[in-house]
């Protein structure tokens, strides 16, 4: 291998080509995303993932051997997580007046978003590890990542249980809101942020800029509430678990 | 640019050198966040300067995170065996808290002026 490492053939085992392949990945899935019209099943996560996917293999680069080729760009999420006080500290701003209610749906939210999680994948006998890759699902993934980090859980999972949950909530929004009968953007921008992040958030502003703004605000808030409160109930649920 | 990463990052690093000192457990990102966030809400001069990094970073957040998810897939063989519970808790998960989510919040904020949205053009 090491001699193969100055050839042709050794290009693949470097940083270059595993960031190079991820950019190009990402890019080619944008434009897909563009001409969808931002469609939630032609999010960029998923598309960006299938050259990944295919091309690795071919070339015999494993996953843990592309992670440690990508970890500039890895690194880049603790700063994006630090980055998310901004937009939350905009939204703050707009909404202060109706605070405490908003903080008291977060708080509720986030419990039955992450129990619900937890309970179903206890309930069909997943281990530990799996459940605690699920609890943070509904929170923005920088965060969730970080999260998972401290519960003990995996970070490939948690990335995709996140992004499918925001897929699968912007896609169901419709058909729910209508089914229960919401007409209050306030509501359908808040439930979206805080059951379906970003994602979700996207989602909310086709239903207008005040619907994106709640969504922005209960993604922030959700994600805030679950980092502060996962790491400290963990350990008491994991006992329970066990 | 660089001002507004540099700030950043500066969070990141007191958030770190909180936890090291203290003990807590929390990933140390998020308590840069919420010390940036303190620092906004007490106007901090440099507010306007985080703005160009910040959006550009959560603008490109999936860029950071796919090359994660792509794992599910590589190493599928760790997770197969609980690829029932996954997709159940993810797909149903989902569904159940955005119903729940929503009767709540009709029931905490839905009494008062009620306000007719933007139905039927948001499809």
């Amino acid at each position: 291998m090491d001699t193969e490492m100055h050839g042709l053939a050794g290009l693949v085992h470097t940083p270059l080509f595993g960031i190079l392949l991820t950019l190009i990945s990402y890019r080619f899935a944008l434009w897909v995303y563009g001409k969808s019209n931002s469609l939630p099943l032609f999010h960029p996560f998923l598309v960006a993932s299938i050259p990944v996917i295919v091309v690795l293999p071919l070339v015999g680069v494993n996953y843990e051997e592309y992670r440690e080729q990508t970890t500039l760009i890895a690194f880049l999420l603790g700063p994006a997580t630090v980055a998310l006080a901004w937009p939350l500290y905009r939204q703050l701003h707009t909404v202060r007046s109706v605070l405490t209610p908003i903080i008291i749906a977060t708080v509720i939210g986030a419990f039955i978003a992450a129990g619900i999680s937890v309970g179903l994948a206890w309930w069909l006998g997943a281990p530990q590890d799996v459940i605690a890759s699920l609890a943070p699902k509904s929170i923005t993934t920088p965060i969730a990542v970080e999260v998972v980090k401290s519960t003990g859980g995996s970070e490939s999972l948690v990335a995709g249980a996140v992004a499918i949950t925001g897929i699968v909530g912007a896609l169901a929004a419709g058909p729910v809101f209508r089914l229960l009968k919401v007409n209050d953007d306030r509501i359908r921008g808040f439930a979206l942020g805080l059951v379906a992040h970003a994602i979700g958030t996207a989602r909310a502003f086709e239903y207008g800029e005040k619907a994106g703004a709640f969504s922005g605000l209960a993604l922030g808030l959700c994600g805030l509430v679950t980092a502060l409160a996962l790491p400290w109930i963990w350990p008491w649920i994991a006992g329970f678990l066990s | 640019m660089i001002d507004g990463l540099l700030i950043l990052l500066f969070f990141q690093f007191l958030g770190e050198v909180v936890i090291r000192l203290t003990g807590l457990p929390l990933p140390a990102p998020v308590l840069g966040m919420v010390l940036l966030l303190l620092a906004l809400l007490l106007n901090a001069p440099f507010s306007q300067r985080v703005a160009p990094a910040a959006g550009a970073l959560i603008k490109h957040i999936s860029l950071l995170i796919f090359p994660l998810g792509v794992g599910i897939v590589l190493q599928w063989d760790r997770y197969q065996d609980n690829a029932l519970a996954l997709v159940v808790a993810v797909v149903g998960g989902t569904l159940l808290s955005l119903v729940l989510v929503t009767l709540m919040l009709k029931l905490l904020m839905g009494g008062k002026h009620r306000e007719k949205g933007g139905d039927g053009h948001g499809h």
